[in-house]
């Protein structure tokens, strides 16, 4: 099983930047709408589309790598983290599941079946997983401000900006401002956190438009899926950026 | 399935020119002159033939208008065929080499008989010597051949992987015509092959 992970690893660098590729031609769709430009729209679209269909090829194997990660994320000792963790794997291993499904069809393996159904079950996993995610990435991020709290440096240095205020402006709300400081400080400090809550963030939008939950346009989406897709090269380039476990 | 397997693969070989390039570089070091010869110059063309199979990927999603695919596709296999004969070219040699090892380690071994029984044989004037005695080597040398690749199974595996790989530009470029048939077969257990290297790196052949 190891060798087979190690195996298809090696085309997750490949797959990130195709997602960040895919998600560029969306968006570039999308601005170049009403300029007079249908042949470059047209061939963004095709590019578009043979990114995406050749990404569901490279997934064929992720919904072995899930359950593997979400086996090893059982055993962590942290209860939220275990479970927000193995949750969020659990329902990628079916969002994948779903996905292959979908390829079949596409390909013409698999005739009879409902292409809308799965699709939206397909979303709906993917938006479950990135919720648990978001859900694990808050409770680290509260634990550092509880953490930092309680650092008598930080408790002097958060003074320091609170009554340096007054003389440029007034905080309309004192403890919101302090709650702020202590977030930002919190977030500074822990790269990798920021950038995963961030990635997660702007993953979130593409399930929520697609299960209709909060509609936006295909630009948003678009320039969504290509900031989680660069910040996903970023965290892959430097193992520092990823957020552990 | 296979057109679209066959997009999807040349999709995810977007990257593999540069790759290749610098696996000509390395190969420039070499001490060895015609293994420097074979891999730096094979490396080079399968630069090229991922460079023309870029080009026809960007064709076939419909990026380049106006592409001729016939042409393309001829020109990426002429550049991987050769390559291709520089690898055979390459694992002959190894084997060449190998074989010259063992038989000098063989004579070693053997023990030094006396002359007379060592010359008795070829000295009888039977009709029926001249006849054995060409299978006789033939069939040293292929024992030979057949306890050198069963020893370094890495340099089998490369052979019989090249070995099938021949048949398929071959039979694109008209060459040897074979039958799709068999030209699937072949890519199918070369694929095989190379599947069993990356997961057991041992079998990897090296350089």
């Amino acid at each position: 099983m190891a060798a087979l992970i190690n195996f298809t690893n090696q085309s997750q660098g490949r797959d990130r930047i195709f997602r960040a590729t895919q998600y560029a031609c969306a968006l570039s769709v999308y601005l170049l709408r009403n300029k007079e430009r249908p042949d470059l729209v047209e061939k963004l679209k095709s590019l578009e589309v043979s990114m995406s269909t050749g990404r569901k090829l490279f997934r064929l194997g992720n919904t072995i790598n899930s359950i593997e990660a979400a086996k090893r994320t059982m055993q962590l000792s942290d209860r939220v983290l275990c479970l927000c963790l193995t949750v969020a794997n659990i329902n990628r291993a079916l969002y994948f599941a779903c996905d292959n499904v979908l390829w079949a069809r596409s390909v013409g393996l698999i005739r009879d079946i409902n292409k809308e159904r799965w699709s939206l079950n397909a979303s709906r996993c993917y938006f479950l997983s990135i919720v648990m995610s978001l859900t694990r990435d808050v409770y680290i991020v509260s634990q550092l401000m509880v953490q930092k709290v309680r650092d008598k440096r930080f408790r002097q240095k958060m003074d320091q900006h609170l009554s340096e205020s007054p003389e440029i402006a007034e905080p309309i709300i004192p403890q919101l401002d302090a709650f702020l400081f202590l977030l930002l400080e919190s977030l500074r400090s822990q790269p990798a956190v920021a950038l995963d809550t961030l990635k997660n963030i702007c993953d979130l939008f593409i399930p929520l438009d697609k299960l209709g939950l909060y509609q936006s346009n295909a630009g948003v989406v678009g320039f969504c899926g290509l900031v989680s897709s660069v910040i996903g090269i970023l965290t892959l380039a430097q193992p520092k950026l990823r957020i552990t476990p | 399935m296979e057109a679209h397997m066959s997009l999807t693969r040349k999709l995810l070989r977007l990257g593999n020119s540069v790759e290749a390039l610098e696996a000509a570089k390395r190969a420039i070091h070499f001490s060895d002159g015609v293994l420097r010869l074979c891999l730096t110059v094979s490396h080079l063309n399968r630069a090229m033939y991922f460079a023309c199979d870029n080009i026809l990927w960007a064709g076939k999603t419909g990026l380049i208008s106006k592409l001729n695919q016939q042409k393309w596709s001829q020109r990426s296999f002429r550049y991987y065929l050769f390559a291709l004969v520089l690898h055979l070219t390459r694992d002959v040699y190894e084997l060449g080499l190998l074989m010259e090892c063992e038989a000098r380690n063989r004579a070693t071994k053997v023990s030094p008989l006396p002359v007379d029984q060592v010359y008795a044989p070829s000295s009888s004037p039977s009709p029926a010597v001249p006849n054995l005695v060409i299978p006789e080597q033939f069939r040293r040398q292929l024992h030979l051949l057949l306890t050198v690749l069963y020893n370094n199974p890495p340099l089998l595996l490369d052979l019989l992987k090249n070995s099938c790989d021949i048949f398929i530009p071959l039979d694109r470029l008209g060459i040897y015509s074979t039958g799709s048939g068999f030209v699937g077969a072949c890519g199918l257990t070369s694929s095989v092959l190379s599947i069993l290297t990356m997961i057991h790196p041992w079998l990897k052949l090296k350089p």
